[in-house]
């Protein structure tokens, strides 16, 4: 399973060119407000053209999360939300921490409540590609954490994380970073860590006092400081 | 800056909550209301039994500038420079002094390219900005923010922050960004509605060491 990227896609004065490919794994890819995060994430579940092409291989089902979840809602209940995903609200609802409110609005939910209903569709779909974007924006520490055990978990799909998260991540396969309208690929980890230009302040701060961690959660950085006080 | 007194709105229920500091920080699990409580000390919704207080007054008579948890749905007009500019023209300010200081707002927040642009076409994050621009503008008491820099990377709080810090404009912000949190005067952690912990961030989060409510780069540290 892979998808490959090789375009340009334009957005009114806005041109992101991305050149990458993803096989099974989870792949960040970060930057900053309005590099163009979204509109890669856009152009991977074809819902906006480019010039060029992308294209995937043994890929049945490809599902974007959006960042804003109310953005998803098409429904007036939290049951007929959950089933216009084709899931049965029994299953998922309980999954979000909601069992036993099916039949309140939508639009009642903070929009952390709201995130976590529309990740926990996307996850029991569990497509072939996963295209998250901001995926832990609203998200208290305590969800964030789950969300980075299912994203993790997905090892033989492709998930896709579009992120400036600065205190929660997934561990991941691979590091991007868009800046200057260009994706660039930093490679997989444990090396892409070393390469990658915009790390959170915990990743930060223990690159700089000299330890290597093998991944981007902070459990990583704290092994890594372990293993040099050692 | 926040006094509450036997407060029971929604499901908060606070019975005691004295909060000194120009820069406060809310924290909490999500549907713990926090945004049920900035909103009422923001003057949006009237509570049902008890009192709160803001800057001495009523919420009611303080000027907030105040950015929401969903900063694309309060945004009123399709331009950016009218958006950042709405608070401005709706007090009367007149027109030349208005994009003054809207121009000068974006550029202390290091985006004035923006204000060619149309609402509809800006990223989550930019909203975002924007919604801060159009709250900030307009020179209010307090600043109250829900959660904003959830939608912005760390050069943009970090820009946002100290913007306010140079305005001195008494801030009280909703974050789930603990390392954010800690740079506070004061903390307050809210559970199920209730004021769990309250004070500086030391005492504060020396109660939240075991769980994940603890700031990364003091985790760090130990």
């Amino acid at each position: 399973m892979r998808a490959d990227l090789d375009f340009i896609a334009e957005r009114e004065d806005f041109k992101l060119r991305c050149a990458a490919s993803y096989s099974e794994g989870v792949h960040l890819v970060s930057g900053i407000i309005g590099s163009g995060k979204s509109t890669m994430a856009l152009v991977m579940a074809s819902l906006l053209q480019c010039q060029g092409s992308y294209s995937t291989k043994g890929v049945q089902r490809t599902i974007l999360s959006m960042q804003f979840p109310e953005y998803h809602i098409t429904s007036s209940s939290l049951d007929d939300e959950v089933r216009s995903w084709g899931l049965d609200p029994r299953d998922v609802l309980p999954r979000a921490g909601m069992e036993g409110r099916g039949a309140i609005d939508p639009f009642k939910l903070s929009r952390g409540q709201l995130k976590r209903l529309n990740l926990a569709c996307v996850f029991a779909l569990d497509p072939d590609i996963l295209l998250l974007d901001e995926p832990f924006s609203s998200l208290d520490c305590m969800v964030k954490s789950r969300v980075c055990k299912a994203i993790e978990s997905r090892q033989d799909k492709i998930t896709m994380v579009f992120s400036h998260e600065r205190s929660v991540l997934p561990r991941v396969d691979s590091i991007s970073h868009i800046a200057d309208g260009e994706l660039r690929y930093h490679g997989n980890t444990p090396d892409a860590v070393m390469q990658w230009s915009s790390p959170p302040p915990y990743l930060r701060k223990a690159l700089e006092r000299g330890a290597r961690p093998k991944n981007i959660a902070l459990q990583d950085s704290m092994e890594a400081l372990c293993a040099i006080r050692d | 800056m926040i006094r509450v007194r036997g407060m029971r709105h929604h499901l908060i229920d606070i019975e005691r909550l004295d909060v000194e500091g120009n820069r406060v920080a809310l924290i909490g699990p999500n549907g713990a209301g926090k945004t049920t409580l900035l909103e009422v000390l923001a003057g949006m919704d009237r509570i049902r039994e008890g009192s709160a207080t803001v800057l001495g007054k009523s919420p009611h008579e303080v000027k907030v500038g105040w950015v929401g948890e969903f900063p694309d749905r309060t945004m009123l007009f399709s331009r950016v420079c009218d958006e950042v500019a709405s608070s401005l023209r709706f007090t009367k300010v007149e027109q030349t002094e208005a994009d003054r200081i809207v121009l000068e707002a974006m550029a202390m927040l290091g985006r004035p390219d923006l204000l060619k642009r149309y609402t509809r076409s800006l990223s989550g994050g930019e909203k975002a900005l924007v919604a801060f621009a159009a709250a900030i503008v307009n020179s209010p008491d307090i600043l109250i923010l829900d959660e904003v820099d959830s939608h912005l990377d760390e050069a943009t709080v970090k820009m946002i922050a100290d913007a306010v810090q140079r305005s001195g404009i008494p801030t009280l912000f909703c974050t789930q960004d603990m390392d954010r949190a800690a740079t506070a005067d004061h903390v307050i952690f809210l559970r199920d509605g209730k004021v769990e912990f309250s004070g500086p961030p030391a005492e504060v989060f020396g109660q939240l060491q075991d769980g994940c409510f603890y700031p990364s780069l003091w985790r760090l540290s130990q």
